[in-house]
């Protein structure tokens, strides 16, 4: 494998904001799983898979309770922050060109579902706000913090509370 | 599921009580834990009532003895149906239970239920799981006031035990008859057989209801040995919860053997996977929340 070419390589994602560009809406749709399932490709989920409410609440969360390949799963169903979307993104099918250049669209990529929930599974433990999955959203904090702009107010308030300190 | 909902009179004599269970050996469908009691001076005439071990009965004579008893106003009984995904996910658990642990608990739960209802039970008549000695001082010590016996074949010695493999092994087929599937994929039936590993039917019933990703519709035990050779072209799915057992299993080998593997001595698609779980030089706020930068994909 050429992996050092592979890095270099830009990927280009379309998300194509503008349009109603047909994406199917996945809310509610989408399991987070504490496992691997090393299979890529459609499956008859929602024939097997049956979430059911527990009517228990954890942290303000109400627990669902599924089972899968016989292990107990507890769940719950979470929305994204607002201003945030879950998105599936598919390799940009290709219109029929030569060959030789496919291999320059494999790093194009459009979107090919979009979601505004998750449900994410502990295996056999209850869900609580504790749980690595709800913790990865403090991201979106700390990164906004980061990347907002700075403002004069803002510089004027950090200097008078510099000021305060000594 | 249990008997006289008013405590009969008798309740309050001594009482003998024997329990049973049926479907332990089975593939698929719950295990059934059954009790039956009644006074110690009813015992003679129970006798007398033609009880034998269940599995030497004849289905029809089984549910004829069913009703028989369940008509007696001398005989009590209860029932503790354990359902398979209960079994499978007890046994499949990060922290497992075996199936001798469940048999204990689903037991010792007839006899609390029975003894809550106000049935003063002195002597409890139990089919072994597991060492006898060692079970019986168990329920010794869980119920100090109640004498236990534990035998190997109880069920074809004591008549109360006997009757308990009855109300059991009735109960357990009723269920499985009448068992709701919850998947509601198409061309499936309800053949099940008796469950048995070893049954033509049942695996009949096995081979034509298996999945590549789900295995098996949730009636299964997962937890069963059998069913792994259903399974050879089944589609791999690996558990955190199980890679945490392993690593904790091997120590400090396990860290070397993943170092080495990181340098490229196993497949590359082994290798991604590794550094995905090993999160080696993040930041911890990042390792914590299980969060990795992907700059290519």
């Amino acid at each position: 494998m050429d992996s050092e070419k592979e890095r270099k390589r830009e990927v280009i994602v379309d998300f194509d904001f503008g349009s109603d560009s047909g994406a199917v809406d996945l809310s509610g749709k989408v399991h987070q799983l504490p496992c691997a399932v090393k299979f890529d490709g459609p499956c008859s989920v929602s024939q097997y898979f049956k979430p059911k409410s527990t009517g228990i609440e954890v942290d303000g969360l109400s627990v669902q309770n599924a089972y899968f390949r016989g292990r107990k799963l507890q769940g719950a169903t979470i929305s994204l922050p607002e201003g945030y979307y879950g998105y599936v993104i598919g390799r940009k099918s290709l219109r029929k060109r030569k060959a030789s250049e496919e291999s320059q669209d494999s790093s194009s990529w459009q979107v090919k579902a979009k979601f505004e929930n998750i449900t994410y599974w502990n295996h056999d433990t209850l869900p609580t706000q504790d749980d690595t999955f709800q913790r990865s959203f403090h991201w979106l904090t700390v990164a906004q913090a980061l990347h907002k702009p700075v403002t004069a107010e803002d510089l004027a308030d950090a200097s008078t509370a510099l000021k305060n300190m000594s | 599921m249990s008997s006289q909902d008013p405590l009969p009179k008798w309740a309050s004599k001594p009482c003998v009580m024997g329990i049973d269970e049926a479907g332990r050996g089975p593939v698929l469908g719950p295990m059934v834990y059954g009790c039956l009691y009644c006074t110690r001076s009813y015992l003679k005439e129970l006798s007398s009532l033609n009880f034998a071990d269940s599995k030497t009965l004849k289905e029809e004579k089984r549910e004829e003895l069913f009703e028989g008893l369940k008509a007696n106003e001398s005989i009590g009984w209860a029932v503790d149906v354990i359902d398979p995904r209960e079994l499978s996910s007890k046994m499949l658990n990060k922290v497992k239970i075996n199936l001798n642990e469940i048999s204990h608990d689903s037991a010792m739960g007839l006899v609390t239920k029975v003894l809550g209802m106000g049935v003063l039970l002195t002597e409890v008549y139990v089919d072994t799981v597991g060492d006898p000695e060692k079970y019986r001082i168990k329920l010794s010590e869980k119920f100090p006031n109640v004498k236990f016996v534990v035998s190997k074949k109880a069920d074809s010695l004591y008549p109360v035990v006997s009757g308990a493999s009855i109300v059991a092994k009735v109960t357990r087929d009723r269920v499985l008859r009448d068992w709701a599937l919850e998947e509601t994929a198409e061309n499936m039936h309800r053949n099940f057989g008796s469950g048995y590993p070893g049954d033509p039917t049942t695996k009949c019933w096995l081979e034509d209801h298996k999945h590549s990703v789900f295995g098996f519709p949730s009636l299964v035990r997962f937890s069963w040995g059998t069913c792994t050779s259903y399974f050879k072209d089944i589609v791999e799915v690996s558990w955190e919860s199980d890679k945490v057992d392993e690593d904790g299993a091997t120590g400090g080998s396990g860290k070397k053997q993943l170092r080495l593997s990181n340098v490229g001595i196993t497949t590359s698609k082994r290798k991604s996977e590794e550094i995905e779980s090993n999160a080696k030089g993040r930041c911890k706020f990042f390792q914590a929340r299980k969060l990795e930068q992907l700059t290519h994909f």
